[in-house]
């Protein structure tokens, strides 16, 4: 079984993929979770969900989050394809899946998939991994722990900035009131 | 000015940092070129002709003297003791080794400065009016927005690799100086009659290779609604831009593609599903950034200086006051332009020595801030009319005193094939020597009002589309051939210049341009400029002009 | 003749490969009949990845006496810029940059130079 990269919070581990992914043609194995491409998972996603195994979809980069979105809480994993890093739709997709659709189901990032696109990814909202560069979980949490802030809020929900100067602007406000006797 | 706080410092230090490993990286072989390519691009580094280039980012073209001094300071402890102002106002630096990049970008981090952004498929440096907070005919300060859209759009995590690259500009007066028409984004901000702050937003401008001007697409934005907008109108970019085909992936193909309507209709769907309070800025938030622009302590003088009347009985200085010097909202204050364009100089280049005395005149004489152009040249946004005199004594000692903004020698120029290797042909020597050609101070005003822009290739550095007249380098039969073209600007009447003819041998190009003002001068009528006359005769004098003794 | 170059990774200096080693100066560059002969030296350079980048060929021909880059490009990116005649390698000042100079200006105005053509 292909391994993963699984991030939780700042820890990252290794994990078996679990899931088999199949071509276009290929039989289900019995008792298998598989993943399946968009148009295999359309005509077929309900027959292979029956016999009770796990559903996941692969999205190419051309293909869109709003294909999915009454599907979503049935889906157990969805992986957007990076075609090559450079192609940046995924990032989109990933954000729509969790922001508008709120998809809480894993999440994972699959094909030219480098480390330094780590915190691009997590922010918006990849939890798995399957790095073509070799890198491993320890690689990821550090790259991911690049940036102490963050500007934009995102779906990975970490505070932007605009909300930690709001905050910081009231403790001090408190502060001073204490300080005070206010 | 905007200053940092320790969050936006925190940014710049772990950019840095980042930047550190991942040149560290691929020093050890640990990526390859390819991987490593785009993240240096990302913070503004390009293998160019002669070496690597690094393009500093000066966020909407405003500086402060500190930084300006840090600028020389690199300028000549990494490169060669000069700097290159750009048509996007950054600083290009010609001749620096990557090994040094990280050392460099901790120095300018120091000073709040970077190269995050400025190339790359990404959300570049946006450009703002350079007369921004000194000129009476805005409606607010565009660096509010400008500095809006700089923290919402530094490492946006969906935006960051994007069909290609993007450009924004911002501007608040009826008088456009930022040419936003030829953008990927326009922002024209403006109040209604209740006062309220909204955004004309047009969308699908560009040069390079096919050249478009932006459509509007919505008229009235709400100006607290910016950020959710923009983020509709690149989401959809990123979403349906071909990604087949590098020469038609700018966002002003998708607007071409789909249409005005159309794609208007998708960001417009787009925007109505994003949540309100998701990407929006807090009024308090707007409230702060906006304080940091607040008015400088401003003398109450009487709005005629006599010092400054009185010197203008010195030609060179009066000369000086007609070009480079423009009124200012505050009584007794002007404007003034730097002109980087001394005749037989490298357009836009500044020294290192040039930019520490500019940073102390600015220091004396405008409350510490310079502002760049994307004219390539430098301004000093608030200056008194008494301290002009002395100004302009310093500015000459250095070479900084030229006087011809706007006119036939105030030429752009791209670095060309002197420096880049996208180039076709050189640009600098075409501008040196047209400039050289009209080094007369008395000509020149004589012919007014003339912008020349050289492109040294299709990609349009020198907005060579957008010139009265522009000029494009071209490889013809293995040699230096300019094609010309008239009729373009970059101003609120903006409009794309039209082809004249044959592409012109280098060594005729100066003496076309000669033609070309020759008719000019021979057509026009009272007032005209050089881009009137030719909107009201059109092409065929000139074509007839330069042409006419072609073999 | 075929010059094989490339710039320096760390440094982005314009290098020529000589005999299996980078140098500094174009006249130092070694010359290859045809592309199937540089072949070898192009892999090697493309197996270098920490050593330079951008690898690649371009034509050089003779003019009185001195090998020199067939396209206008090539020259400006041996010698430097041309609006800088003390930056680059043409500050330098030895045989071949003299030549280069001189075969560069003289080209230009018979045309016989190929601009950007490698």
């Amino acid at each position: 079984m292909p391994m993963l990269i699984k991030v939780d919070g700042d820890q990252a581990v290794l994990v078996d993929d679990g899931f088999v992914l199949l071509g276009e043609e290929d039989p289900a194995p019995d008792g298998a979770d598989v993943i399946v491409s968009l148009a295999r998972f359309q005509s077929e996603g309900d027959s292979l969900m029956a016999c009770g195994r796990r559903v996941g979809v692969r999205l190419q980069p051309s293909e869109e989050a709003e294909a999915l979105a009454y599907d979503l809480p049935r889906l157990a994993v969805v992986e957007l394809r990076f075609d090559k890093f450079r192609d940046g739709r995924p990032y989109s997709n990933a954000v729509l899946l969790r922001q508008r659709y709120g998809y809480a189901g894993e999440l994972r990032a699959v094909g030219d998939v480098l480390r330094e696109q780590a915190q691009f990814m997590l922010r918006c909202g990849f939890d798995a991994f399957a790095p073509s560069d070799g890198s491993g979980p320890q690689d990821w949490i550090t790259a991911t722990r690049r940036y102490r802030h963050v500007y934009q809020a995102g779906a990975d929900h970490r505070t932007p900035i605009y909300v930690e100067r709001a905050a910081a602007k009231a403790d001090g406000v408190a502060k001073e009131e204490l300080e005070h006797g206010l | 000015m905007y200053r940092y706080d320790t969050y936006d410092k925190a940014m710049l230090t772990d950019r840095s940092n980042e930047f550190r490993h991942q040149v560290a990286r691929r020093l050890a072989g640990e990526i390859t070129e390819d991987q490593f390519k785009p993240l240096r691009l990302m913070n503004g580094l390009y293998l160019q002709l002669h070496a690597y280039m690094l393009r500093i980012a000066i966020p909407y073209g405003t500086l402060s003297t500190r930084q300006l001094r840090r600028l020389a300071w690199v300028a000549r402890t990494y490169d060669k003791g000069y700097g290159h102002f750009t048509t996007r106002t950054n600083l290009q630096l010609h001749w620096i080794k990557l090994r040094d990049a990280p050392d460099v970008m901790d120095a300018l981090a120091e000073v709040d400065l970077h190269g995050i952004q400025t190339s790359g498929n990404c959300i570049r440096n946006v450009t703002a009016d350079p007369y921004a907070g000194a000129t009476a005919d805005e409606v607010d300060d565009p660096r509010v927005w400008a500095e809006v859209i700089r923290q919402w759009s530094t490492v946006h995590p969906e935006f960051s690799y994007l069909p290609r690259k993007f450009k924004i500009a911002v501007t608040a007066s009826a008088k456009d100086r930022t040419a936003a028409r030829s953008y990927d984004i326009g922002l024209q901000l403006r109040r209604d009659r209740e006062g309220q702050l909204s955004f004309e937003v047009m969308v699908g401008g560009g040069q390079g290779r096919t050249p478009y001007l932006a459509k509007t697409i919505r008229e009235h934005l709400p100006a607290d609604r910016l950020l959710s907008y923009l983020d509709a109108i690149i989401r959809v970019y990123n979403r349906k831009s071909r990604r087949d085909n590098i020469h038609k992936q700018r966002i002003k193909i998708l607007v071409a593609t789909l249409g005005q309507e159309e794609f208007a209709r998708q960001v417009e769907a787009e925007w109505a599903k994003i949540e309100a309070g998701t990407v929006d800025l807090p009024d308090t938030e707007l409230a702060r950034i906006r304080g940091a622009f607040r008015p400088r302590a401003f003398e109450t003088l009487a709005s005629a200086s006599k010092a400054f009347e009185a010197a203008k009985a010195d030609l060179a200085f009066a000369r000086f006051a007609r070009h480079n010097v423009k009124p200012h909202k505050v009584a007794g204050y002007a404007i003034v332009d730097v002109s980087l364009k001394a005749p037989g100089e490298t357009p836009g280049d500044c020294s290192s020595e040039q930019m520490e005395a500019l940073a102390d005149l600015a220091d004396r004489h405008s409350f510490g801030e310079v502002r760049v152009n994307y004219t390539q040249n430098l301004v000093l946004p608030h200056v008194k009319l008494d301290d002009l005199p002395e100004l302009y004594a310093g500015l000459k000692a250095v070479g900084l005193a030229t006087s011809n903004i706007d006119l036939v020698s105030d030429i752009i120029a791209c670095p060309g094939l002197d420096y880049c290797s996208l180039a076709n042909a050189r640009a600098i020597p075409v501008a040196q020597a047209i400039a050289l050609r009209f080094a007369d101070p008395e000509r020149a005003e004589t012919i007014g009002e003339l912008k020349i822009k050289i492109s040294g290739c299709i990609n349009a550095c020198g907005h060579h589309h957008l010139g009265n007249i522009g000029i494009l380098g071209v490889d013809k039969k293995g040699e230096e051939f300019y094609q010309l073209s008239l009729g373009g600007s970059g101003d609120n009447d903006a409009s794309l210049a039209e082809i004249l003819g044959p592409a012109v041998h280098f060594s005729r190009t100066p003496e076309a341009v000669d033609a070309l003002v020759d008719t000019y001068l021979s057509h026009r009528r009272d007032g005209e400029r050089f881009l009137d006359t030719y909107r009201r005769i059109g092409l065929k004098p000139f074509k007839e002009a330069v042409y006419a003794n072609a073999d | 003749m075929k010059v094989l170059t490339a710039n320096s990774l760390a440094t982005g200096e314009v290098v020529f490969w000589s005999h299996g080693r980078w140098a500094k100066a174009f006249g130092e560059g070694e010359r290859f009949a045809d592309e199937a002969g540089a072949g070898p030296a192009l892999a090697a350079a493309e197996s270098q990845s920490t050593v330079v980048v951008a690898a690649y060929l371009i034509d050089v021909e003779e003019v009185d006496g001195h090998w020199v880059p067939v396209s206008y490009r090539e020259r400006i990116r041996a010698l430097g810029p041309s609006n800088t005649p003390q930056h680059g390698k043409q500050a330098d000042g030895d045989a071949d940059v003299a030549a280069l100079v001189a075969a560069t200006f003289a080209a230009r105005s018979t045309g016989r130079v190929k601009l950007i053509k490698r």
